[in-house]
């Protein structure tokens, strides 16, 4: 449940608008606040799905739809109850929900985006072919309560407020659950959701039938509300675009964007149709699309996004923070030299993840052939080799995203091969990134704690493994603050941390020094350092060995696809076929030996 | 010569016009008191967005209306009070209808009736809310449904869709006959999938094919727009029926299907083709396709401009430069004309009296809807409504029958 504080600007709305709205007695002007709620609703469940993981749904008219002619043929074939109807409207938009969501998540981006178009516009079809072109509600005189035909349009707003309440208390809950935090972790990168252990399309099925139950929902109540039902206008383009519209001008990503975006847009289009439409007809449309592209323009993540930046930038101003980062890496950096000792005992120590043959193909490109090595536990391995030797798609094989050609990937004595990403980071292992993707509008905290629900029976729990796996990498004093104010290298460490928090006993580190200066490497590799006497096994993609020969224990190195040579740094570095795969032949002459 | 009375004139002048002037005041604001000198009536037609040009069309039919009533002396039930005609665009889709129909109720309060709104889906979401604020509402709309919910406040002028073939279908048979000396015996059907062209196809399919012996050889349906009208016009080729029905409802389906006829070598008679609304004869027809590839089509609509309207077919044409007066024109005048009709019946500028005033409405014949009289039964359905046939002849759709209202005589196709 969340906080009554965070619910308490909803409720504020919701009893603000209605006080107005019941002062209202011009039934025109009444629909059009009916509309408003009505359309920042279906805005809202657009943004459950969309606005959350990042996948843009232009078909939700779909569910809207499906709606609307439950409310409509419910009543006409078998004289049910809208209050009855709209329920049952619900149920069919969750199960349309997760019927369309199976096979399109297939898709990804925009091909996601052009297929769910196509939804809409084939029910439409459908229902135009089945001779529901026209379809009115019909009158009843004698029990309009029961049928929701209220004599006071009052009532309507009151009713589609009620579900406007509902449904932004529900994307709260959901925001401040592990559920929301699945969604986001999946719109900054899908496959970093998944190498953290997040089922991504559990998640996004849950997303999609829950959005296409709200929608169906508030698709029932639109055709109570407008009593005529044609296949345009409630599965037509327009309506799609109408979500779009509304969240994306609005703010996408929070509750209060489609809001926002209603609450201007709708009432702003019905006036210029009343003062402008009515001298110069069409003038109406032309002006509405240009005060969109403005505002899209000057806010292109919508307006909620850009006033809450306006307000923190003053609010900044006022208060100067002091930057407290460097202090805190320092003793950290400071131990740099004492783990040579503990060098040579880790590579004899117990085997946690072996690799027998492994090889990949993509078409002709043997990107990984036949790799074999042995991970021992607290070691660190430093896997590196020239671009394009493989060593992202090995680690790729390794941690799930692809699935092998042959051979076999063992994790502490099973063979993992061919398994889900989450399964194996459920299986204890930690995964970085050479792209990092984090979310930049959240906090650290928030970025971090997506990573520990693999671990995490609760919330709490979360938040505390989180907490823990910040204070390890040395961020603790900066938690607070969004990811779009930190240095590449507290993003590094960020990354480092989001890994952490789901207690790898493995942790794969994928070109985590790139793009770092000098001593802001020394500090992550410091970091790193302290992880490997903490117990975590290690292995780490670099392809400049500079700082890698100081930090890894052993080295495997890859040219080809295939392992051209392992072993400790100073015979690696020595050795005739590491320069020639990195430097070519004629360097390996000028090599001093 | 009027050099000398010039400074005179203009001091007499002012005063007089001061004096007579006041004298106007006071007497408007009295008759004002008794009567009201303007009564408003409302005109909700799109006015934006891809409907944009029939609801002008209707626009152009009600202001003439107006005007003519006017001229003619106003309502004389109200002391010769004036029509004013509100304009309110229900823009383009059925929730910008409801809406405006929503705000005309809302803000124009004192209407007494209203007429509207093209699209049977616009008319259907108006009517809704026109229905539960008690204004009666013309319509030129022909859907079935409109006037089967029940409504107490809805009055449908032309004939409903499934009666239009009905009534249409066994007259087209007797003109083949009797002017090809033969009665078609085949038939193909291409229609698109609107609620009109299905309400019509329903009525042929289940009733009048077999009634008037007609076997259905072919029959293809598309959503609009369509894209390619090959496939359809070749199955008709190899079919060889003796009758086309053409039922498309958007002016570039029917250009294209009637290009590709021509191209097939099956127009200009070939192969005699029949529509069942005013999109093969709207104006608009004649910018995409030749007089020649139009010659000789027919189609069966609710109303026309016909005989009888010359003056009326004449004034459009000089104002508002329009080749013909389509359905969409004449029923709109019509329409004022019942609305001052019902307003002398009714004797005051009140909504309901007018509603009430329609319901026992007996003016006789109508002079600008066909057939049947001013009068409408328990549903709102215009008594007696018939249809017109209008056939393509040199390039201008003109009402061939009922002969009462024909402008030309028709010719009936020779297939050869």
């Amino acid at each position: 449940m969340p906080h009554l504080r965070s619910l308490l600007p909803a409720i504020v709305f919701t009893i603000a608008y209605a006080v107005v709205s019941i002062g209202v007695t011009n039934s025109y002007y009444q629909l059009v606040l009916t509309l408003v709620p009505v359309w920042a609703v279906f805005g809202l469940s657009w943004n459950l799905l969309s606005g959350y993981t990042g996948l843009i749904s232009f078909g939700h008219a779909a569910f809207f739809g499906i709606g609307a002619y439950t409310t409509a043929l419910g009543q006409i074939y078998f004289g049910l109850s809208p209050w009855l109807l709209i329920p049952v409207a619900a149920m069919l938009g969750g199960i349309a929900g997760l019927l369309i969501g199976f096979p399109t998540f297939r898709l990804q981006g925009h091909y996601f985006a052009l297929a769910m178009l196509a939804y809409p516009l084939a029910i439409l079809y459908v229902f135009e072919w089945l001779g529901f072109q026209e379809v009115t509600l019909p009158m009843k005189r004698d029990a309009p309560i029961a049928f929701m035909q209220f004599g006071d349009p009052r009532v309507y707003t009151l009713v589609a407020l009620a579900i406007m309440l509902a449904t932004i208390v529900l994307t709260r809950m959901i925001e401040q659950s592990r559920f929301g935090m699945a969604l986001l972790a999946i719109k900054q990168n899908e496959a970093a959701a998944e190498a953290a252990g997040i089922n991504t399309l559990a998640w996004k099925l849950r997303a999609i039938t829950l959005s296409g139950a709200i929608a169906a929902a508030i698709g029932a109540f639109y055709a109570q509300v407008l009593l005529v039902v044609t296949p345009q206008s409630v599965f037509g383009m327009l309506v799609s675009a109408q979500a779009l519209t509304v969240a994306m001008f609005g703010g996408v990503g929070t509750v209060w964007g489609p809001v926002i975006g209603s609450v201007i847009l709708i009432p702003l289009a019905e006036i210029l149709h009343a003062e402008a439409g009515d001298r110069f007809p069409g003038i109406q449309g032309v002006i509405f699309g240009f005060a969109i592209i403005c505002v899209i323009l000057v806010a292109p993540e919508g307006l909620f996004w850009k006033l809450r930046d306006l307000l923190r930038k003053r609010f900044a101003r006022s208060t100067p923070q002091t930057t407290a980062a460097p202090d805190v890496t320092q003793p950290v950096a400071a131990t740099v030299t004492p783990l040579t000792v503990a060098r040579k005992r880790a590579a004899t120590s117990e085997v946690v993840l072996e690799v027998r043959n492994l090889s990949r193909s993509f078409g002709g490109l043997k990107a990984v052939q036949d790799v074999n090595f042995k991970l021992h536990q607290n070691e660190i391995l430093g896997i590196i080799g020239p671009n394009g030797a493989g060593k992202t798609t090995l680690f790729n094989l390794l941690n799930g995203f692809l699935r092998p050609d042959q051979g076999e990937v063992l994790i502490g004595g099973r063979d993992m091969s061919g398994q889900r990403p989450h399964t194996i980071c459920e299986a204890g292992i930690g995964r970085t990134f050479q792209v990092m993707r984090p979310f930049l509008r959240m906090s650290i905290l928030d970025n971090v704690v997506v990573g520990a629900y693999v671990r995490a029976k609760d919330e709490d729990e979360a938040r505390k493994l989180a907490a823990d796996a910040i204070a390890r990498v040395g961020l603790s004093d900066v938690a607070d603050r969004v990811a779009g104010e930190l240095s590449t290298k507290e993003l590094r460490l960020m990354e480092l941390a989001r890994a952490l928090a789901g207690q790898p006993r493995i942790l794969l580190l994928d070109e985590t020094l790139a793009g770092l200066g000098h001593g802001e490497a020394d500090e992550v590799v410091a970091v790193i350092q302290q992880l490997a006497r903490d117990g975590i096994t290690i292995a780490i993609i670099e392809h400049t060995m500079q700082a890698m020969v100081r930090l890894v224990d052993r080295f495997v190195v890859l040219d080809h696809g295939a392992v051209i040579t392992e072993g400790e740094p100073e015979a690696v570095t020595r050795d005739n076929r590491v320069i020639e795969a990195y430097l070519g032949k004629k360097w390996v002459a000028h090599a001093a030996h | 010569m009027n050099k000398n009375t010039k400074g005179r004139n203009a001091a007499g002048m002012t005063r007089r016009t001061v004096l007579s002037g006041a004298a106007a005041v006071g007497l408007s604001g009295l008759a004002r008191a008794q009567q009201p000198a303007e009564v408003k009536v409302g005109l909700i037609v799109p006015l934006s967005g891809i409907y944009t040009r029939p609801g002008q069309v209707m626009k152009m039919g009600a202001e003439m209306g107006i005007d003519h009533i006017n001229k003619q002396g106003g309502i004389k039930a109200l002391g010769g009070a004036r029509m004013k005609l509100v304009v309110i665009d229900c823009g383009d889709t059925t929730e910008k209808a409801k809406n405006a129909a929503q705000r005309m109720v809302a803000q124009e309060t004192d209407l007494v009736a209203a007429t509207g709104a093209y699209l049977s889906s616009f008319t259907l979401a108006v009517t809704e809310v026109t229905e539960r604020a008690e204004l009666p509402v013309l319509t030129l709309s022909y859907s079935d449904l409109l006037t089967e919910r029940g409504f107490k406040y809805i009055f449908q002028t032309a004939a409903p869709a499934s009666r239009q073939s009905e009534l249409g279908l066994p007259t087209l048979m007797k003109l083949a006959e009797s002017a090809s000396g033969k009665r078609p015996k085949t038939v193909a059907m291409l229609m698109d999938n609107t609620a009109t062209s299905i309400a019509t196809a329903k009525a042929l399919k289940e009733k009048l094919f077999a009634q008037e012996g007609l076997q259905l050889v072919v029959e293809e349906v598309w959503t609009p727009p369509l894209s390619d009208a090959t496939p359809l016009i070749q199955k008709v080729r190899s079919a060889r029926p003796d009758l086309l029905l053409f039922m498309p409802n958007a002016v570039s389906d029917a250009k294209l299907g009637l290009e590709k006829i021509n191209e097939f070598g099956l127009g200009q008679g070939k192969i005699p083709t029949v529509s069942f609304s005013i999109t093969i004869a709207e104006p608009d027809m004649l910018q995409s396709v030749s007089t020649e590839a139009v010659q000789g089509i027919m189609t069966i609509v609710a109303n026309w401009g016909s005989k009888g309207q010359e003056e009326l077919i004449a004034e459009l044409k000089a104002k508002y430069k329009e080749p013909w007066a389509t359905q969409n024109v004449v029923s709109t005048y019509g329409d004022m004309w019942l609305m001052k009709e019902a307003l002398e019946k009714a004797g005051k500028a009140d909504r309901q009296a007018v509603a009430q005033a329609f319901r026992t409405m007996d003016a006789g014949p109508s002079k600008y809807f066909p057939g049947g009289q001013l009068k409408f039964d328990e549903k709102g359905r215009r008594v007696g409504a018939g249809v017109v046939i209008v056939q393509w002849q040199n390039g201008v759709p003109v009402t061939v029958y009922p002969p009462e209202l024909a402008q030309a005589t028709p010719f009936w196709p020779k297939k050869s």
